[in-house]
């Protein structure tokens, strides 16, 4: 038996086509992986530093330890408008330990901290004489500039 | 005088016909055409000499001759017959080889896929000429241009082809510088052979060490049955570049590789009784050898070309004759026209990444056609 008829016989074009498929199909994934490896290697020396990056993705961002916890900062309006309050019923000047008791004793949250804020914001001034005063012009600018 | 008549009849004038003649003229073409012109020296010149050697007619029943089953001879055949010799000289090889410019440009590694198209397009031509299946499929991986890969597959699937089959693949990877040229030249155009390739990127220690690992196991798992020959290729390969086996590697590529080298040829050589050799079936086998030869340099350089159309460097499509499997020698002749056309154009080294696949690809070939005929 000669020819097509014989290549047909013994099944010669699907062994053909199975068999360059095969040698393709392995050669072809032989080189993509080893296109890989240099990268794969990469990765594996700095794994540690990869291991970090996938844990933050998984867990909640933290602020830095160096910096306070100041949640009061992004409502310094609302503290301004607390102190302006508090200030016009005790009265000026005062002393900073009084208005943090006085502002402790009406509930007002973290008042030590948001004072010395207020201190830093220039809505709370010295007077000179060892006693403090409540800086008016300050607070209205501040309050215009509040976001609507 | 009677005496003298019947020990005249028992030596080698007396037992000999004119096919004897022939051979020995051939085993001496061999080992001129290896000594002399330097094709393939250290598988010419065995071979050529096991050609001799076996066409010397001798009185069958005295254990002489390497088809009888107690001579020393058919001893040394067993290596051939039962496949040892080829995986160890694949071993060899692998404690030669420098995978750099495969791991460099993996890409490449394709043409040494493209061109064992050779292989199964010679599978189908000796279908149609009337081979068995089994026979088609040991001449078909002449075209891999792998001489102990042919050599492994034949006694496997059929063994009473060995010689010719052998004396094929060898003599056409002896031809490499002759036959590939004038086909490398009418696929490509100057333009195209006057590309330059990139400088491969530096490949890491620790690179070529994983890689016989990972392509052992890759390719053993696709094609189970080119187990023996990659199985050795990437342990020779391994020795050689884990540093602390350096004295195995050594041994691979040296006193292992020449002591096999040496029996392979010989005994290949040997097999060619004129008897058995001049049929034929050679004279098919050598036809569609040289077919199969030029369909795999055809098949890689036109992938090569189809390659371009996709990739953003282009790459020399001279690179693409280095995909059959005859190493270095297929590289060596890429840059020798690469060179014809351009002096300061090196290719040697890119060349290396596909002759090397092609060692894989057609192993796996192998692998594959066998695992066709016995399943």
């Amino acid at each position: 038996m000669t020819g097509l008829e014989a290549i047909f016989y013994h099944n010669g074009f699907a062994m053909a086509a199975v068999g360059i498929t095969i040698v393709f199909t392995a050669l072809v994934s032989l080189s993509l992986i080893i296109s890989q490896l240099h990268r794969a290697l990469f990765v594996w020396d700095n794994r540690r530093s990869y291991i970090k990056k996938a844990l933050r993705l998984f867990s909640e961002p933290k602020p830095p330890e160096s910096e306070p916890v100041v949640k009061y900062f992004d409502n310094i309006y609302e503290s301004a408008r607390q102190f302006n309050l508090l200030i016009r019923a005790t009265g000026e000047p005062f002393s900073l330990p009084e208005l943090i008791r006085t502002a402790e004793t009406r509930g007002i949250a973290h008042a030590h901290s948001t004072v010395s804020h207020l201190i830093a914001a220039g809505l709370i001034v010295g007077d000179g004489r060892g006693y403090f005063r409540w800086n008016r012009e300050a607070y209205e600018q501040l309050l215009r500039q509040e976001p609507k | 005088m009677e005496m003298f008549l019947d020990f005249f009849a028992n030596t080698g004038f007396g037992l000999a016909d004119y096919r004897n003649f022939i051979m020995i003229g051939i085993g001496i073409i061999f080992i001129y055409l290896g000594i002399a012109k330097h094709y393939e020296p250290l598988l010419l010149v065995p071979i050529g000499f096991g050609i001799l050697l076996g066409n010397i007619p001798v009185f069958k029943g005295l254990g002489l001759s390497i088809y009888e089953p107690n001579s020393v001879l058919h001893y040394l055949y067993f290596g051939v017959t039962k496949g040892i010799y080829p995986p160890l000289v694949f071993m060899g090889i692998g404690a030669m080889t420098d995978f750099s410019t495969l791991l460099a440009r993996p890409v490449l590694m394709l043409l040494g896929a493209a061109a064992q198209t050779g292989i199964f397009i010679t599978f189908l031509g000796a279908l149609a000429l009337g081979f068995a299946p089994n026979e088609a499929a040991s001449i078909g991986i002449i075209g891999g241009a792998d001489g102990p890969t042919a050599i492994f597959l034949t006694a496997k699937l059929a063994q009473e082809l060995i010689g010719p089959i052998a004396v094929a693949a060898y003599s056409y990877m002896a031809l490499v510088p002759v036959i590939q040229p004038p086909i490398m030249r009418l696929l490509t155009t100057r333009k195209e052979r006057l590309i330059r390739m990139e400088e491969p990127r530096t490949v890491s220690k620790r690179e070529k060490m994983i890689f016989p690992i990972i392509a052992v196991l890759l390719c053993c798992f696709i094609a189970p049955a080119a187990l023996p020959l990659l199985g050795l290729l990437f342990l020779g390969n391994l020795l050689k570049e884990a540093v602390v086996t350096e004295r195995l590697a050594q041994a691979a590529r040296t006193s292992v590789i020449d002591t096999v080298t040496i029996l392979l040829g010989m005994t290949v050589g040997a097999s060619t009784q004129a008897d058995v050799f001049l049929t034929g079936k050679s004279i098919g086998i050598f036809a569609l050898g040289a077919v199969s030869f030029g369909i795999a340099t055809a098949a890689g350089l036109i992938f090569a070309k189809i390659m371009n159309l996709f990739l953003k460097t282009r790459i020399n499509p001279l690179l693409g004759a280095a995909g059959v499997s005859a190493v270095p020698d297929s590289a060596r002749v890429v840059q020798m026209v690469g060179q014809a056309e351009d002096p300061e154009n090196f290719l040697l080294m890119h060349a290396m990444a596909p002759n090397i696949s092609g060692v894989i690809g057609s192993a796996v070939g192998a692998g594959i056609l066998w695992s066709f005929m016995v399943g």
